[in-house]
């Protein structure tokens, strides 16, 4: 070796070589990243539930409501104790999602003095996280247990109701029901649910006996509400199909693209989230209630924006980079790339989606005239609000029939895109 | 002509033609009774100066008006059909050339429009009569075809042809109608700057001090609950509305499907009631159903909010999941019954597995929906966290809306998250 005898040059030892590093370093931390992630799981599971359970117990109890019914150092140690019961004494949520169970070194199931010494172990080296660098890690090692892949051989399938994940499953989606029922239906309501329905009677009566008189003025509302779509439609349009290059990933390159797009991506999608009658209600203060029908285009407006950027933005990522670069090969500029290979791409999907979006728009303007937007919504609203059911009724009508009309005219038109 | 060969003529006329050839028409006709009304708004607006409000609840037009406008309309649209390629033409594809394969020319088009009065008005007399070629076309000697596929050397290009002028003008006088209609004032947006900066300021400075602890103003309302309380309702409201939603449209579906119901007259019946059922709640908008559970239930009460959104969630899913259940391969169906399964068990071993991830996804696409729709139904009584929001901004309070609306968009980015990554995973 390398010319010189034996025993002059020592061998590396194989930790010291670049593979052997990288092991010991990456490896062993993604190791225990992984181990650790199915703790928290498990960690996360038994809160959720503990939270789920106090919730239900202190909404009857008590007319205060409690996520944790104990003081939170309580509950920290309950929740850490108790996930390390269950993966110590049973299969637990974390292995059963990471398809492993505990089996002793030789094979054989683990005995009960080889779990509890995993359960003592446990403490030590999961709560400091440092022993879950070592392979095997130190409760490991203690208690000669190792989490090996589950396997079905040589078994009879377990019931889930034998399982401890499959119990605990079934408790959460018991307790979290009682937890959407207690928390949502009152005894009061209820009661009213069933002797209180003749308070609706009026209201269907109407749907059969509709108010001619004030048709007239209904329709003229019925178009304002149209026209607030098209607009608030068509101005998002022109906004949105240039913002949603920018917010296309595969176009947006190198550290000032990927920005960009980070930050543009990031607010459409807080926009989004906001519903447009919240945004109706910003826009109605600041334009004051006298137009309400701008601040209610406005709020469509705004929302538009960011719902077609995104729908626009996905498209163009799914675009076929094939023929750009045919394009590209021919000597094309940037300007000539766009129009022969990104435009026929995404020109039918775009109208498409803006036909959704219109359509969308004509449902949102009737609510957003709800807040007092504008519209058919706000003669709607005022009706309701005045309990005139008949005139509610014929307005309700008018909508049905509106919305029947555009759903249908838009879901035809799209085929045809398609 | 006899009966009988009136009815063997008829058998020939191409009905598919001629349906398409009469929607164009009426869509050219459509399209010049917007220009109509749009002009007589403009002038009401610009030049008559009647009070807005009279022109739209009484409709001032003398009692010869609606005839006036009625055979105007009809009359330009014919003449723009014939002397142009209008958009309703476009439109379908159609183009009207030469018997002789020739564009039509002036005289030709001119003969047309004259006699499409004798041959349509008449009750479509010109059609019925004569079925593979109307009287109009005969007479002028053209022919109403698709336009080839292939355009010949020196044609208008589509912004200088009929169609495309009319298309820039529906644009335009759409914009210029909306703009007065929906009374558009950029300005304000820029006079009132201030006072829209400053709710803008105090969002973004959101108050957080009731975030965990009840506010005490709520203590009159009885509603003790903090904003992280009415959140966790929020959300319970969602998921029980999605539960009991996809549970009832679930078997509702089935009942729904034609492939299902079978072709016999009890099965259509079902069918089409379905369906109707479906459409019409569906186009009901969940804060309209929140209207009238409120008034029922009570105002406020978060039950109110479930209801009406499990109305629009069955009616909406059950679309959905009937339309997933129409369009399963038929192969599996076939073979269960050729061993004798009776109806639910087709259903148990054809559809369900054929149906269950698209369920799931839609499901969970819809609990999307329904979280959001819930935290603003508090606005028509529905309950939820919306409460605090209309009753914040009721008070100018707008740190405290914006808190609220802080918590809100995080209730949604992440539920938008997660069934997001769920449906990925499913499909």
């Amino acid at each position: 070796m390398n010319g010189y005898p034996d025993g002059i040059v020592k061998q590396q030892p194989e930790w010291l070589t670049r593979q052997g590093l990288f092991d010991l370093i990456y490896l062993r931390l993604r190791g225990a990243g992984q181990r650790l992630s199915l703790v928290l799981l498990d960690m996360l599971a038994v809160g959720l539930l503990w939270i789920l359970v106090s919730y239900v117990v202190s909404w009857h109890t008590r007319s205060v409501v409690a996520y944790t019914l104990v003081p939170w150092w309580l509950f920290g140690l309950g929740v850490v104790e108790a996930a390390a019961l269950w993966e110590s004494f049973g299969r637990s949520l974390g292995f059963k999602v990471a398809r492993r169970e505990l089996r002793s070194r030789d094979g054989g199931p683990p005995s009960f003095p080889q779990r509890l010494a995993y359960f003592v172990g446990w403490h030590f080296t999961v709560l400091p996280v440092v022993g879950l660098l070592f392979d095997p890690s130190w409760h490991e090692r203690v208690s000669g247990l190792t989490p090996a892949p589950f396997t079905m051989e040589g078994r009879v399938p377990t019931p889930w109701w034998k399982t401890s994940a499959g119990v605990y499953v079934a408790a959460f989606l018991v307790v979290s029901l009682a937890a959407a029922t207690s928390t949502t239906i009152s005894e009061e309501s209820l009661r009213r649910l069933f002797t209180e329905a003749h308070r609706t009677v009026k209201f269907w009566k109407a749907l059969f006996s509709p108010d001619t008189s004030i048709l007239l003025a209904s329709i003229r509302d019925l178009l304002v509400t149209v026209f607030m779509a098209v607009i608030a439609t068509s101005f998002a349009v022109v906004v949105s199909v240039p913002l949603s290059f920018l917010a296309a990933r595969n176009l947006m390159r190198g550290p000032v693209g990927r920005s960009i797009y980070t930050v543009l991506r990031g607010t459409m999608s807080i926009v989004r989230s906001v519903e447009p009658v919240i945004w109706a209600i910003i826009f109605l203060v600041w334009v004051t209630a006298r137009r309400a029908p701008f601040a209610g285009v406005l709020a469509l407006f705004v929302h538009s924006i960011a719902d077609l950027t995104k729908l626009y933005a996905e498209r163009l990522e799914s675009i076929d980079p094939g023929l750009i670069e045919a394009i590209t090969s021919t000597g094309a500029n940037r300007l000539q790339v766009l129009r022969y290979a990104v435009v026929p791409q995404i020109i039918n999907p775009y109208i498409s989606f803006t036909l959704y979006r219109w359509d969308i728009n004509i449902r949102m303007a009737t609510v957003v005239g709800v807040v007092g937007g504008g519209g058919i919504g706000q003669r709607l609203f005022f009706y309701l609000k005045n309990l005139a059911w008949q005139q509610a009724g014929t307005v309700m009508i008018l909508i049905v029939i509106l919305v029947w009309a555009i759903d249908y005219l838009s879901a035809r038109l799209r085929a045809k895109l398609a | 002509m006899s009966p009988a060969t009136a009815v063997a003529a008829l058998a020939k006329l191409d009905w598919t033609t001629f349906r398409r050839r009469a929607t164009s028409f009426f869509l050219d006709w459509m399209i010049w009774g917007y220009i109509a009304y749009g002009v007589m708004y403009l002038l009401n607006k610009y030049w008559w100066t009647v009070p807005l409000e009279r022109f739209y609840s009484t409709l001032t037009l003398p009692s010869w008006g609606w005839p006036l406008v009625i055979f105007g309309t009809l009359e330009m649209a014919i003449w723009s059909r014939n002397l142009g390629r209008s958009l309703g033409l476009r439109a379908f594809g159609y183009e009207i050339w030469g018997a002789d394969g020739a564009p039509p020319r002036l005289g030709q088009r001119i003969k047309r429009a004259l006699v499409w009065h004798l041959s349509v008005l008449p009750g479509g007399l010109g059609f019925w009569l004569s079925p593979a070629r109307p009287w109009h076309d005969r007479a002028a000697g053209t022919v109403v075809q698709p336009a080839p596929a292939v355009r010949l050397a020196g044609r208008r290009k589509a912004i200088f042809s009929q169609w495309g002028l009319m298309s820039l003008l529906l644009v335009a006088l759409t914009i210029w109608l909306g703009w007065l209609i929906i009374k558009i004032d950029i300005g304000v947006l820029v006079r009132r700057g201030d006072e829209g900066l400053r709710i803008w300021r105090e969002m973004l400075h959101p108050d957080f001090r009731y975030f965990a602890v009840p506010d005490p103003v709520f203590e009159l309302r009885n509603l003790p609950y903090s904003i992280l309380d009415m959140a966790v309702i929020t959300l319970f409201m969602a998921l029980l509305a999605t539960i009991l939603g996809a549970a009832v449209a679930f078997p509702l579906s089935f009942l729904g499907a034609r492939n299902v119901m079978g072709f016999n007259p009890l099965g259509w019946l079902v069918y089409l009631l379905m369906r109707g059922f479906f459409y019409i709640f569906r186009s009901i908008d969940t804060m309209l159903w929140a209207v009238i559970f409120a008034v029922w239930v009570l105002w406020g009460s978060p039950l109110a909010g479930v209801l009406a959104l499990t109305v629009h969630t069955v009616a909406a899913l059950g679309k959905l999941y009937s339309e997933q259940v129409e369009g399963i391969d038929p192969g599996p169906v076939e073979a269960v019954v050729a061993t004798g399964g009776s109806r639910i068990e087709v259903i148990k071993y054809a559809v369900l597995p054929q149906v269950a991830p698209a369920y799931w996804a839609f499901t969970l696409y819809r609990w999307d929906i329904n979280v959001r729709m819930s935290t603003v139904i508090a606005l028509v009584g529905g309950g939820g966290i919306g409460d605090l929001l209309f009753y914040y901004k009721n008070e100018g309070d707008w740190a405290k809306v914006g808190a609220v609306v802080m918590v809100i968009v995080a209730i949604v980015w992440a539920m938008d998250y997660i069934s997001g990554r769920l449906r990925e995973r499913i499909t």
